[in-house]
């Protein structure tokens, strides 16, 4: 519609820098809030984001996206799919939006760090509509499960759940304090960015959506795809500031900075979207395990981009692909065990079947992870619940604030990774972990884990049901098998049939 | 475990279930997300001592401006991001239908040379103000104690980006009609030397490192924005329609409405500050020292105007104060 394209006159929307007079440079731009590592901001003037938008483009774009969006809802209410939908879809989005909407609006404090204090003009700009692409996520992840609330008050915790201390609620938090609301513009822009939007949104996102559009989820597909549109716009502002940082001799500060932020983003990913691909999606919807989108997405096409940036693949990678294959199947037992201790219903995921797509989706699955469901499943078959329910917690890394798992059976490797700093003895689930907290302990030798509290004698009564309390999880609340054991019947029928 | 516990219903989150009536979509989806205000001495999940975790028990938790609940704050216009861009998209498409009605018509070549000249000393360097608006509204978001509050901010900085934007499309419409008048070039030069820019200048820089999160929305919202609108927008909009501007005059016009919506949240918030004790000589104690500052912004940037200027300068100096006499200030 306008006469002069938006490339006439970009520029000028993004020359903004001038000399501060009436204050200094350095009282304007705190280093500690701006984190321009003494780079002069003549040089962040020459920031370019590789993708540029403007603001009519912007709002006229958004408004169209929304339309959609929630016109598809609209007319998808009244098919009440999530009335029909398998236990275990119906646990992936609420695990899903327990975890994500304030997350999301967390996420435009990092947004509006980089929208103040950056030094780069092109990014304070791209960083407003980050800002308010955030603001987006979070009020579309809030009113679609609104919808759901008279349904079930697990649906409450989209809003409820980071606010509480629940266990996952906590580690979430702490991978988004860690690398989203508590660092300076420039670390944000990589680690926020770069290293998670770039890296991992991917996987929840366009993950996420292919089995949700096979499962017939098609509300749930269109809302999550057209938040990961957004994302790969905002997303590219990490790449300018990561050439300014290489080019002026902060190439080993910025690949540390990247280093921590893939490492913390994978362990909570491990967690929240390992089970909800390879255990709570119906099998027949699994458009691939959790394993093939991380490699499609994570080493196929983040290590391509950090190489090009003639940046180096994390210290930690063949500690990485390996555990590709192992971390989420301890977590997934782990949250199927501790369910009481989780605000969804997790779905136990190991029928006949679904072992049998385990096994070839990892070879060796039912040797390590099997042999234990075998045990769980033999006590329900026996009605030993209480033996599959817990009675105490686990121990959790000061890391991730996550169980430390690994692989058990033949195969045993569960390591504690132990450091003494300060005369205070720290756990960490992994090397990668300890190295974390090694490189700055200043940011976390303080933080308390769940278990730290427990046996700090903070969470009163000191019992599993004054945990539950302290985690804000009510009867109606607490995670029980999402099928009710209604898998243990296949196997129930199987031996029948054998003997 | 095996046997479902009975459900209790709920009819919207639990956070919202004092509220007698049916929350609206407005507060189901904005209401109560910062989490961080929760235990508000150790914001972030991580040690407590962080420099990051200081910056906000200093700046937003000892700010001198209290209430017992922030989150209380509801935005009059209840706007929310969906809602906010239907409307900016059609104040987009008004104000892109006058730049290209006005370019068809020969606008820009109409103008007087004394006019232009003006335009490039008075009106393109603009932006820098512009977009330290969008920045001090970026600070207020990410400082506020309440997500209600935050998402007004966030809209403010969208809105002074779309300022910006227009500022820089008309900068270089005006360049390629007159390509010897340093518009697109001189403008820093301009804001960073001319005394008229000056006082906003000063203002503006001093504004940008008010920590105190109250504090900072006090100086952008109270003394700074209306000082600048009044200024830039509402009398030298005056000013172009005098001297044959008219699309300049139309343009300052819609930004206007952005600025009146700002307006709104504005005096909600302070109305509902006011509501504590102490908090009326809390906010006085910061006009004090910042009205003057924006007063001087504004004779600064009219005093090139002889008499007419002085007239105008008196007329943005009495509306910024009416604005804030009005809310019980001042």
């Amino acid at each position: 519609m306008a006469k002069l394209g938006r490339n006439a006159w970009y520029d000028l929307t993004r020359a903004t820098n001038w000399t501060p007079k009436y204050v200094s440079e350095d009282e304007l731009f705190p280093e500690e809030m701006s984190g321009a590592r003494g780079i002069p901001a003549a040089t962040w003037e020459t920031y370019d984001e590789p993708y540029k938008t403007s603001y009519p483009e912007y709002v006229e774009i958004q408004r169209e996206k929304d339309a959609g969006t929630y016109s598809i809802k609209a007319a998808l209410e009244r098919s009440a799919f999530v009335d029909k939908a398998d236990p275990g879809w119906v646990s992936t989005m609420q695990a899903h939006y327990g975890a994500i909407p304030l997350g999301e609006y967390l996420a435009s404090i990092g947004e509006a760090r980089m929208a103040r204090f950056s030094k780069a003009p092109g990014n304070r700009n791209m960083a407003t509509f980050g800002m308010m692409d955030e603001n987006r996520h979070a009020q579309l992840q809030l009113f679609f499960p609104h919808a759901n609330i008279q349904r079930s008050v697990k649906w409450d915790w989209a809003h409820k759940g980071l606010r509480t201390n629940e266990w996952a609620a906590v580690a979430a938090r702490s991978l988004f304090d860690d690398i989203v609301t508590s660092r300076d513009a420039i670390s944000t822009a990589i680690m926020l960015t770069f290293a998670f939007e770039t890296g991992f949104t991917n996987m929840q996102f366009l993950g996420l959506a292919a089995d949700a559009a096979e499962t017939g989820d098609h509300t749930f597909a269109s809302l999550i795809s057209s938040i990961q549109t957004d994302e790969s716009r905002h997303s590219q502002q990490g790449g300018p500031a990561l050439e300014i940082l290489i080019a002026n001799g902060k190439k080993a500060e910025a690949q540390q900075l990247i280093d921590v932020a893939i490492w913390r983003s994978w362990k909570l990913f491990a967690v929240l979207t390992g089970p909800l691909m390879d255990y709570y999606t119906p099998v027949e919807a699994r458009k691939l395990s959790f394993k093939e989108f991380m490699q499609e997405w994570i080493v196929a096409q983040f290590e391509r981009q950090l190489l090009d940036m003639g940046l180096a693949k994390p210290w930690y990678w063949d500690i990485l692909m390996r555990d590709l294959e192992i971390t989420h199947h301890g977590m997934q037992m782990g949250i199927w065990y501790w369910r009481p201790t989780v605000w969804w219903n997790p779905a136990a995921g190991v029928t006949p079947d679904e072992r049998d797509w385990l096994e070839e989706k990892y070879p060796g699955w039912n040797k390590r992870w099997g042999r234990v469901w075998d045990v769980i499943t033999d006590n329900l078959l026996n009605d030993r619940e209480a033996l599959t329910l817990p009675e105490t917690l686990p121990t959790i890394c000061n890391m991730c604030n996550l169980p430390i798992t690994h692989i058990p059976g033949d195969d045993w490797d569960i390591k504690d990774w132990q450091y003494e700093y300060e005369g205070r003895l720290y756990h960490f689930g992994s090397e990668p972990d300890l190295w974390c907290f090694k490189i700055d302990p200043e940011r976390y030798k303080g933080h308390l884990s769940i278990v730290d509290r427990f046996i700090g004698g903070l969470i009163q009564p000191a019992t599993l049901e004054g945990a539950l309390q302290y985690m804000g999880l009510g009867p109606e609340e607490m995670g029980r098998d999402a099928h009710l054991y209604a898998w243990v019947e296949k196997f129930r029928r199987a031996k029948a049939a054998a003997a | 475990m095996s046997e479902l516990p009975a459900q209790k219903s709920l009819k919207t989150w639990s956070y919202l279930s004092g509220t007698r009536r049916r929350p609206s979509e407005y507060e189901v989806v904005s209401t109560g997300l910062h989490y961080h205000t929760i235990d508000p001495d150790n914001p972030w999940e991580l040690d407590r001592n962080i420099p990051m975790a200081e910056w906000y028990r200093v700046h937003r938790n000892q700010s001198p401006l209290k209430h017992h609940d922030w989150d209380a704050f509801r935005d009059p216009d209840a706007m929310i991001y969906r809602t906010y861009n239907i409307l900016q998209d059609g104040q987009e498409n008004y104000v892109h239908g006058l730049f290209d009605q006005f370019s068809d018509r020969g606008h820009d070549e109409m103008l007087e040379p004394e006019w232009v000249q003006c335009l490039a000393t008075c009106y393109t360097p603009v932006r820098y103000l512009f977009h330290a608006l969008q920045m001090g509204s970026a600070y207020i978001h990410q400082m506020a104690p309440a997500s209600t509050i935050t998402n007004c901010a966030t809209y403010a900085t969208a809105d002074h980006l779309r300022w910006l934007t227009h500022t820089a499309y008309r900068t270089r419409e005006l360049a390629n009609t007159f390509p010897t008048h340093g518009f697109g070039e001189q403008e820093r030069a301009i804001w960073e030397a001319d005394e008229r820019w000056q006082g906003f200048r000063e203002l503006i820089e001093r504004a940008l490192v008010a920590w105190d999160w109250a504090e900072s929305f006090t100086v952008f919202m109270l003394v700074a924005k209306p000082a600048i609108e009044e200024t830039v927008l509402f009398h030298f909009g005056d000013l172009a329609r005098a001297n044959g501007d008219t699309l300049l005059g139309m343009l300052t016009q819609a930004q206007m409405r952005d600025a009146e919506r700002h307006r709104r949240w504005t005096s909600a918030l302070v109305g509902m500050a006011l509501q504590t004790d102490g908090n009326r000589k809390v906010l006085n104690g910061w006009l004090e020292k910042w009205v003057p500052l924006g007063e001087a912004g504004i004779v600064k940037f009219f005093a090139p105007f002889g008499v007419e200027g002085e007239a105008a300068a008196t007329k943005a100096k009495l509306a910024s104060r009416k604005f804030r006499a009005d809310l019980g200030l001042g």
